[in-house]
């Protein structure tokens, strides 16, 4: 007697929407979520919006937006087709919207916020598994799963249990929070990095699938990261540890160089590169410095910002050094040209004659006080992940599995590949945590 | 940034705040949050100005993936509750003895007028027979005029510490949003209280007390009209305005504390956060034991215990006004002006 229509492993937005989905067919459903109740939500606790086609952002603009940010994967088109019902099945299911958060106006029209962020999303998707009978165990690491072929038997927790299924939707996340296993590309600059999810997320199950034969997805390399504050927790730090002053900084490497135009497109489609960004800079380790004339034009950071009356101290304070800074700062200074100063738009203000450029929003590092942080690579999510068909089924090689599917960032790799664009990450958990969990209750029918 | 640095609730509270302003996930719930936006740094006047802005519907405590065990251990609404509790004892003179001496002289006093000046009045059910009218008025006069200076005194305090803005056009939006607990709504989501899921009856039940006790205001107020300047005496009929306004705002109130009380309850049990809940306790507990004596005196007017029943609500009336500027009972005053702040400096 299998004890279950439908397990799902991982309990973020693609987890619980794939439960609910699947709830809405099957009557036995279990949801394993690996954090106790009050961190609960995986990744999904740091979102806040959702990127999905709409009359007024058309899915050809959505595509174009995509495809500006890396080539799109072989499941990008279907997902951008799907994405157009997820606000509709959101606000079916509870979910709360509210005007685009202050300081990201620019998102208005792309992207849907929903009421409160991404923790109180996942409390109202456990509200609405609860009231359909979704049953949920908290705490419950996923170590392996076990296969008869192309069909899965069982899903084996940690302390030993093996819970059987007749369909199981893998949709625990990506492999971020593992940084033994993200060292096996990055090396040793994979110690510099930060992670901005959830400590959870150590791709035990993508190993798993990987073991028992999975096709993957998506690139080694792969993942969504941010230049975020140096002194921001190893993990989980989320949205509060993003810093916006790029693009009206001047960003100098550890030896006092800038080493990539800071003004090169507006911030919301430049925040996503600056991650990387950093992460190629030796060390890992890059500082954002700019002076009183535009402290107040970005959201305040977290962390309070080293200040200093001269360039010399700042960089002496920040541990560099002082003379390199100050002839960057002189050159940078002297390459300005004038131009009309509008941090909403792409503005005339750029450099000459200086390489890198700065292209917009250049304007003199010459009024005291001057400000500066130290950033690091943060590491939302990676996408190399599982291999899945359009019914979000697993391959296991060039053949499916018969009951096992994913959704979210575990696959996300069938879509992105290099870049970002945000709130993408919220639309390809629900496209695919629905499609994942219809699939499966239909597979669990079908036995 | 070149301020003296913050200590104690308000240096937590800074901390916690600077937080929420680089996060900005819950600037939907209340006015809290986008107030909190228009500010870069933070003095204890904005901290106390936020404090009293906060509604304490903990929709930003159950959505925050900061709040304990996050290490950052964000939980605006205990952090805030604290700060308020303080602010409330803040403006006000510390008087010897406190709050329980201040009460007991209101009482004795009261209580030896009441034996001393004896009533007048023969009507059956008549508050004259039990006590002298110009008793009654000196007493109730003195208790209220007491109290008002009190908070008067207070607020002025409080609106300058918190460098309070006022504008006629603000006057309407906060007037508005105090009579609907507009900040008790969660943008919608309701308030997360007693427990993690979202309820509308604490704002239900905080509008029957509310209403409640503007009813027995009017009721209070009709006697007066009726008895000085229509010339009709106590006791009135059932089918009187005095009556029926004292009879349906007493239910209103005994109802909804009584019924806020067994939330709060709940919401105690369900809680981690700081913050001193006994003020809650003890209005709610006055204000149930107003209403339950106010309506006995009307069950009661024709027998024996009536003049004991008049003697207690009219001991727990005075002793009400005599110390309501140090108990829960200003949050409506220090909110008001929170309120108005907020809707002038967004006017």
């Amino acid at each position: 007697m299998t004890d279950w229509d439908v397990v799902v492993i991982g309990g973020g937005n693609a987890g619980l929407v794939a439960a609910i989905a699947a709830r809405h067919r099957v009557p036995r459903v279990l949801l394993l979520e690996r954090a106790d109740s009050a961190m609960r939500g995986g990744n999904t606790r740091h979102t806040r919006n959702a990127r999905c086609a709409s009359p007024a952002y058309p899915a050809a603009e959505l595509w174009e937006d995509l495809s500006g940010v890396g080539p799109p994967g072989p499941l990008a088109q279907l997902t951008v087709e799907r994405s157009s019902a997820v606000p509709e099945w959101m606000t079916a299911h509870g979910v709360r919207w509210q005007p685009a958060l202050a300081g990201t106006l620019h998102l208005g029209r792309t992207n849907r916020f929903f009421l409160g962020g991404g923790k109180a999303l996942v409390n109202t998707y456990h509200r609405v598994a609860a009231s359909l009978g979704v049953d949920v165990r908290y705490e419950a690491q996923v170590t392996d799963l076990s296969f008869d072929g192309p069909r899965c038997i069982a899903v084996v927790l940690a302390d030993g249990t093996r819970v059987q299924a007749r369909a199981v939707v893998c949709a625990s996340g990506g492999f971020e929070a593992n940084i033994d296993w993200l060292r096996k590309y990055w090396g040793d600059a994979a110690d510099n990095f930060l992670i901005r999810g959830c400590p959870q997320n150590d791709g035990q199950v993508l190993a798993a699938l990987f073991a028992h034969g999975a096709s993957s997805a998506g690139v080694e390399r792969g993942f969504h990261s941010v230049a975020i504050d140096a002194r921001a927790p190893r993990f989980d730090g989320g949205i509060a540890t993003r810093l916006d002053s790029v693009p009206f900084s001047i960003v100098v490497n550890s030896s006092g160089r800038r080493f990539y135009d800071e003004g090169e497109d507006l911030w919301p489609k430049r925040y996503a590169i600056w991650g990387r960004n950093v992460a190629g800079q030796p060390g890992q380790i890059a500082y954002s410095l700019w002076d009183s004339k535009v402290n107040e034009l970005f959201l305040p950071p977290m962390f309070r910002p080293v200040v200093e009356a001269d360039v010399r101290s700042l960089a002496g304070s920040l541990g560099l050094d002082a003379s390199a800074v100050a002839a960057t700062v002189a050159g940078y200074n002297a390459a300005v040209r004038p131009g009309t100063f509008d941090p909403s738009r792409l503005d005339s203000c750029s450099t000459e004659g200086l390489e890198p450029p700065k292209s917009h929003w250049a304007l003199p590092l010459d009024t005291p006080p001057y400000f500066g942080i130290a950033l690091r690579p943060g590491i939302t999510f990676t996408y190399l992940g599982v291999r899945v068909d359009e019914s979000a089924r697993v391959l296991l090689g060039s053949e499916p599995a018969s009951n096992v599917f994913a959704a979210g960032e575990i696959m996300s790799g069938n879509i992105l590949s290099s870049g970002y664009l945000a709130g993408f990450g919220v639309t390809i958990g629900h496209v695919w945590g629905r499609i994942a969990g219809e699939s499966a209750a239909r597979a669990a029918v079908a036995r | 940034m070149t301020e003296a640095p913050l200590s104690g609730l308000f240096a937590e509270a800074e901390r916690q705040l600077v937080i929420c302003n680089a996060c900005r996930y819950c600037e939907g719930y209340c006015a809290v949050f986008p107030a909190l936006e228009l500010r870069r740094t933070l003095t204890e006047g904005d901290i106390t100005h936020l404090a009293n802005l906060c509604h304490d519907c903990r929709d930003c405590y159950t959505a925050c993936m900061y709040a304990p065990p996050h290490e950052f251990a964000i939980d605006p609404p205990a952090i805030l509750s604290a700060v308020r509790s303080e602010s409330y004892d803040r403006y006000l003179p510390k008087l010897p003895g406190g709050k329980t001496a201040i009460a007991a002289s209101a009482l004795v006093v009261f209580a030896i007028c009441a034996l001393a000046a004896g009533g007048a009045s023969r009507v059956a059910g008549s508050p004259y027979r039990v006590i002298a009218y110009p008793a009654l008025v000196t007493a109730a006069t003195l208790a209220i005029a007491w109290g008002i200076a009190l908070t008067g005194w207070a607020a002025v305090r409080y609106w300058r510490d918190t460098g309070g803005r006022f504008t006629f056009r603000g006057l309407v939006p906060a007037a508005v949003a105090a009579a609907t607990l507009r900040n008790l709504r969660g943008g919608g989501a309701d308030c997360a209280y007693p427990g993690d899921d979202p309820s509308p009856w604490r704002r239900r039940l905080h509008h029957l007390v509310a209403g409640g006790f503007t009813l027995c205001f009017a009721s209070t107020v009709a006697a007066a009209v009726s008895q000085d300047i229509a010339g009709d005496p106590p006791p009135y009929p059932l089918l009187s305005a005095p009556v029926l306004l004292g009879i349906t705002g007493g239910a209103g109130l005994a109802v909804g504390s009584s019924a806020l009380l067994v939330l709060k309850r709940k919401s105690d049990i369900s809680l981690n956060g700081a913050g001193s809940s006994a003020p809650d306790y003890a209005l709610l507990t006055a204000l149930l034991v107003l209403s339950v004596t106010g309506l006995l005196t009307l069950v009661l007017r024709g027998t024996a215990a009536f003049a004991p029943v008049l003697v207690i609500h009219l001991c727990a009336v005075m002793v009400s006004f005599a110390i309501f500027p140090y108990t829960k009972f200003v949050h409506a005053i220090y909110r008001f002006l929170a309120l108005v702040h907020d809707a002038s400096e967004r006017a």
